[in-house]
């Protein structure tokens, strides 16, 4: 098995005292450090999300190959840095304001940095203003992600949504949503661009936004 | 019990009066009490134990719930539901193990604020954790209060919030929990937390039993999200079974039920109920109920809930309606099987089929 199959495999199956030195192997075999990321880290975790999807894995599986993954960069980071590789895009997510959930949101922060993406995770309850004020402080960032896991507060993802309109930046960002309650006709009614039903179809929603933003 | 011929107009006689905990629908603690062929209790029971009950019971008014303040649970999870004086009863905060819990009114439930949790290492969770003084409580002066509301007219359901995965949630945050149920270096600390945890409720099921006349204990316990279960059926296996099996034991071993109540598309995980010895489930409408009944109404009953109905129908469609409920439950010889109504499906419309659940359920079980 080549030296990219094994961290693969050690990602995948969260074996997270492994990759490490897995990772060192390959730097030390000379691999690419944008090969060992995403044919090695990333890749696997693209496996992961599909079998959650497919209820073949679950949550706890998950979070250890997230955790493992986690472990593979530390170690691949200073490479990565020297070599100017950087993440494929930023993403601003939270749980939006009278909500505390975290759990969904979590989940799709884990599998978007499994994508390969930048996460600033505002965490639960949070304003429409502390939304804004990220993204003008992160004027590089092209995805928002909102989640609201009760019927309650669906209506804090209009108002997010309204919040960022107002503020002369909706044109500046992709807006996906989530969450329990959410579906694709409540996406389409608040004017948002993607709506996706579990955390790995996040990441691959987020994967088509920003290729969509991109263009 | 033997099923007896429906009699419409005997049964819709009122000939006396039930008192219940006040709650909105009876606020001066008194229902109806209808010439019925059994009571609600001994109907229910009839089904429990897979004999010949007179109708479906219906969970919302055959079931008194009773969750007394005298459990710091209770409060922290704004359920209190006694013969004390509701107001002034605080909703939210501490638990019995001294976690915070906050009241989301939106909800009208309680929740733990993550991100600072309790025990910030599982492994370590006995020098964070403080297991509860039940000597400190006042069973006595409970017991007085509610003995004369917890009637031998209904079924009697006691709540013990927080089960098994809920407390280590409690504890640690849902990630950790989570994660703590697969790693190798955080399992056993799960297995000394969930074995103590077994041993606690065996002496707090057991007061219960002493001071309550109970019949049920509903253990909360979300064991799934609106998709999927949390974990594996091995994981739940491994981790939760043999521990839950042992607090089932407990009820069983004071003569009373064990309810599970677990939220989220939970079907794959009904082996494990069953392995632990579980008596009832509601599953929450997203579960495939028709294939839990067909195959496993011997081993475990579930609740059965009308469709979520939108728009206005009459009385004909309602009954229409009804009957292809119960009907549907006919699928297995002896059908053991309660009614309930979710919040997610609690319609006007949806409660007028419910309506229909005595008379219906009725007419049709007497016949078989």
């Amino acid at each position: 098995m080549s030296i990219i199959k094994e961290i693969a495999a050690a990602v995948e199956t969260g074996k997270s005292k492994v990759v490490g030195g897995l990772v060192e192997t390959a730097l030390a075999e000379g691999i690419d450090p944008a090969v060992i990321l995403n044919e090695g880290m990333i890749a696997a975790m693209g496996v992961v999300g599909e079998k959650f999807k497919n209820n073949e894995i679950f949550v706890p599986e998950m979070l250890i190959a997230a955790r493992a993954m986690k472990k593979g960069v530390e170690i691949l980071q200073p490479q990565l840095q020297k070599q100017g590789v950087e993440p494929i895009g930023k993403i601003i997510l939270g749980t939006v304001a009278g909500d505390l959930h975290d759990i969904g949101k979590n989940l799709v922060g884990m599998m978007l940095e499994g994508a390969g993406f930048k996460v600033i995770d505002l965490g639960v309850d949070v304003p429409a203003e502390k939304f804004i004020e990220t993204m003008k402080a992160n004027p590089d960032c092209k995805i928002v992600a909102l989640s609201a896991l009760l019927t309650s507060t669906m209506p804090a993802i209009t108002s997010t949504i309204k919040a960022i309109e107002d503020a002369g930046l909706r044109n500046t960002v992709l807006i996906m949503i989530g969450g329990a309650p959410v579906t694709q006709a409540f996406a389409d009614e608040v004017g948002a661009d993607g709506y996706s039903e579990d955390a790995a179809s996040a990441a691959e929603l987020a994967k088509k936004l920003f290729a969509q933003a991109n263009k | 019990m033997t099923r007896k011929p429906y009699e419409p107009e005997k049964e819709s006689k009122v000939v006396g009066t039930i008192t219940c905990i006040p709650s909105p629908m009876a606020p001066d603690g008194k229902m109806p009490k209808y010439d019925l062929p059994a009571t609600y209790r001994e109907n229910f029971l009839s089904m429990l134990k897979g004999e010949s009950p007179q109708w479906i019971p219906f969970y919302m008014t055959d079931v008194q719930m009773f969750n007394p303040r005298i459990i710091p649970d209770n409060i922290a999870r704004g359920m209190v539901v006694d013969a004390g004086p509701m107001e002034g009863v605080k909703k939210g905060g501490l638990d019995m193990f001294g976690v915070d819990w906050e009241f989301i009114p939106l909800v009208g439930g309680s929740m733990v604020k993550p991100g600072n949790p309790k025990c910030p290492d599982i492994c370590e969770w006995e020098k964070y954790i403080t297991f509860p003084d039940l000597d400190a409580w006042d069973w006595e002066g409970a017991s007085k209060l509610n003995a004369p509301y917890l009637s031998d007219d209904r079924l009697n359901d006691f709540t013990i919030f927080s089960g098994l995965f809920e407390r280590l949630i409690s504890f640690v945050d849902f990630e950790a929990a989570a994660l703590a149920l697969l790693d190798e270096e955080q399992q056993d600390a799960v297995h000394r937390l969930f074995d103590k945890l077994a041993t606690f409720y065996d002496d707090y099921i057991g007061r219960i039993k002493k001071y309550f006349n109970v019949d049920i204990i509903q253990f909360h316990d979300d064991w799934g999200s609106q998709r999927a279960p949390f974990f594996s059926l091995d994981t739940c296996r491994e981790m939760l079974v043999p521990y839950l099996k042992r607090i089932v034991d407990s009820c069983h071993k004071n003569g009373m039920f064990f309810h599970l109540h677990s939220c989220g598309k939970n079907e794959m995980l009904v082996p494990a109920m069953i392995e632990a010895g579980v008596d009832l489930w509601i599953p929450q409408p997203m579960n495939d109920i028709a294939f839990i009944i067909k195959n496993y109404n011997d081993k475990i009953v579930v609740a059965i809930n009308p469709p979520k109905i939108e728009e206005e129908i009459d009385d004909a469609k309602a009954r229409a309606i009804c009957e292809d409920l119960v009907k549907s439950t006919l699928v297995v010889d002896k059908p053991r099987v309660f009614a309930f109504a979710s919040s997610t499906i609690r319609t006007p419309s949806t409660m007028k089929v419910l309506k229909n659940l005595y008379p219906v359920s009725r007419e049709i079980y007497s016949k078989l």
